[in-house]
């Protein structure tokens, strides 16, 4: 019954009550026009002119400090970059530094990994996202409360959440060894870190401890628009629950999905943060992530040229999967 | 609303509604648990953060950790760099930001939905792409070590989403008592923060926090491009405490409570707006 009542009010709402005291407006404006249509048109150009204006400064930055980087990294990959006393010395080289690249067993192993976690990491933590946003939709008291709780994850330094979880996943002391020996799920404290499968699993329970909230807060945007009605009839035509969330909860939903899915995918294969500190790329190089590999080229190896290649290819599968997955979903259809 | 429905029918959606309230608030639980062990443990003293099975609660409670991290450690120094990169960052964002979203939600500027869409693009875009040639570029000025390598780039980072979420927020203002101040003469400058900025103020605040957020959390480009302690920033710090073999744990968690409770502290004061905004960006997006 008081479904707008809780935390979770739209920001479009707010301030669309402010325009009652336009008085006067129309009365001086009638006096200054000259023919409507060349008024009009004056005013088009003087709002383009305003718009540009107003916005260029802070295109400006994003285009000079993201865009142009990106192209002079294309450059700095086709070279071999020398460290000097004053500045760095460029040697064009061409493909050099990809050669080297692809045919490095590292760099393979460190996409796979990427990829693979990307995957994996998305799948687990949209099901389950969908599966909070559903429960908090539900929810007749304390949505407030629980959206709230669910903001302080996602609020944590990635850092931070990586020192707490290599303390819990300890493999002598933790607390997840505690729980399992506790709950007799294991009879002897496991050392997570130290074996493949392991690190992958604490990645990904730290990983979704933080994502899960952002994908449940921005499905349950999306749920919060559907009409409850909708459910009511379906339910009087007989649908059960499964056939609900398949035939009318998720197609309503879509354009969340699409929302949560691009943001977490880039966000996964971009991953840095969590196994610097977590697993720190081990055991071995079992959990190195792309991100991981190009920063040790370019800081442990001083290899710039190198370290911009790999970049560079990172670059290029995000964009191809960015084009990939818009064609597919044609998200262009929902920018105006 | 639900009136015309039989009683038993009612009463599923009251057990229904029971349910999940339980299970929501289990949920949030759940997701308290390692957050509340973060705060447990930076109490408790260094010899009990190795127990097992582990004394769940920090008795006696000590100070101790708390007294390591600011005295021998300075992680004082790390948070005022925080601070001062999180601040300035973040009024540049707005002061850029909301101008830019004004020209792209009201003015009749050409090319703005592909503007839009290029800079939805950007904002997701894996920062390590950018690390080489920044790095290069930052070199070059002499700017590495410094507050400006850490604000030009988090700047241009937080720009774009801001821009959508303030843009998002003033496409619902009128436009009648806009018209009537350009008629009455005002200039540009004037009607946006005389008319338009007290409007907008709730996404004006989202995009703010959401920023300094982002910010406080940045820790690949803070680790890259400040190599010298006098300007490394909060994560860096937490990540790089102690040696090799031995974690300090209690002087990183003790950080780590007072790292995470200004942006705590704003988030859940903020809560309204800032789950409004994560929600309607993707309703609006």
């Amino acid at each position: 019954m008081s479904r707008h009542a809780n935390g979770a009010s739209l920001l479009v709402d707010d301030g669309n009550q402010a325009s009652t005291n336009s008085n006067g407006a129309s009365l001086i404006g009638s006096g200054s026009g000259s023919a409507p249509r060349s008024g009009t048109l004056r005013r088009t150009a003087r709002s383009r002119r305003r718009g540009v204006l107003l916005s260029s400064p802070a295109l400006a930055v994003v285009a000079l400090i993201t865009v142009v980087p990106i192209a002079f990294s294309i450059y700095l990959s086709l070279c071999r970059v020398d460290a000097g006393a004053d500045g760095f010395d460029y040697t064009f080289i061409g493909v050099g530094n990809y050669a080297t690249a692809l045919r490095s067993p590292t760099v393979w192993a460190a996409l796979g990994f990427t990829a693979l976690y990307t995957v994996i990491s998305v799948s687990v933590e949209m099901l389950l996202g969908l599966g909070v946003a559903l429960v908090i939709d539900r929810m007749t008291k304390g949505t407030g409360i629980v959206l709230g709780l669910l903001l302080v994850p996602w609020a944590m330094i990635t850092v931070v959440s990586g020192q707490l979880w290599s303390y819990i996943f300890n493999g002598v002391y933790g607390l997840a060894n505690y729980l399992l020996v506790v709950t007799h799920i294991v009879s002897a404290p496991v050392s997570f870190l130290s074996n493949p499968a392991g690190a992958f699993v604490a990645l990904l329970v730290a990983d979704s401890w933080k994502t899960v909230p952002f994908v449940a807060l921005i499905l349950f945007g999306g749920l919060r628009t559907i009409d409850r009605e909708l459910y009511a009839a379906a339910r009087l035509d007989g649908a059960g629950s499964g056939r609900i969330l398949t035939h009318i909860t998720i197609p309503l939903i879509r354009q969340s999905i699409i929302t949560a899915v691009v943001f977490r995918v880039l966000q996964a294969f971009g991953i840095f943060d969590l196994p610097f500190v977590l697993t720190n790329g081990g055991p071995g190089h079992a959990t190195q992530s792309i991100a991981m590999l190009t920063y040790n080229a370019l800081f442990q190896d001083l290899n710039i040229g190198y370290g911009a290649a790999i970049s560079c290819i990172t670059t290029l599968v995000v964009i191809i999967f960015a084009v990939l997955f818009l064609r597919a979903f044609r998200v262009e259809d929902s920018v105006d | 609303m639900t009136s015309h429905f039989p009683t038993s029918r009612r009463r599923a959606r009251t057990r229904e509604g029971l349910a999940a309230n339980t299970v929501g608030i289990a949920i949030a639980v759940i997701f308290m648990v390692p957050v509340l062990w973060l705060a447990i443990s930076a109490f408790k003293p260094v010899s009990a953060l190795g127990d097992f099975p582990p004394e769940l609660l920090p008795i006696p409670a000590t100070l101790a950790n708390f007294d390591a991290a600011f005295g021998p450690s300075d992680f004082g120094s790390f948070l005022m760099n925080s601070v001062i990169v999180g601040i300035l960052s973040t009024v540049i964002v707005v002061c850029l930001g909301l101008p830019a979203a004004y020209g792209l939600s009201r003015t009749s500027m050409r090319g703005r939905a592909a503007t839009l869409t290029g800079l939805l693009v950007i904002s997701v875009f894996p920062v390590i792409a950018t690390i080489p040639p920044l790095y290069v570029s930052l070199r070059a000025l002499g700017w590495l070590n410094s507050y400006e390598a850490l604000v030009l780039p988090y700047v241009a980072f937080n720009l774009p989403l801001a821009i959508w979420t303030m843009r998002n927020s003033l496409l619902s203002i009128s436009h009648q008592m806009e018209e009537a101040a350009e008629v009455d003469g005002a200039s540009t400058m004037r009607t946006i923060v005389q008319i338009i900025v007290p409007q907008a103020l709730p996404g004006i605040f989202v995009a703010a926090v959401l920023t300094f957020v982002a910010c406080w959390q940045e820790f690949l480009m803070a680790l890259s491009f400040n190599s010298n302690p006098t300007y490394q920033t909060a994560p860096v710090g937490i990540a790089l405490f102690g040696g090799a073999f031995q974690l300090p744990y209690g002087t990183i968690f003790a950080a780590s409570l007072v790292a995470l409770l200004p942006i705590l502290v704003l988030v859940i004061a903020l809560r309204r707006w800032v789950v409004g905004g994560l929600s309607t960006g993707s309703v609006k997006g």
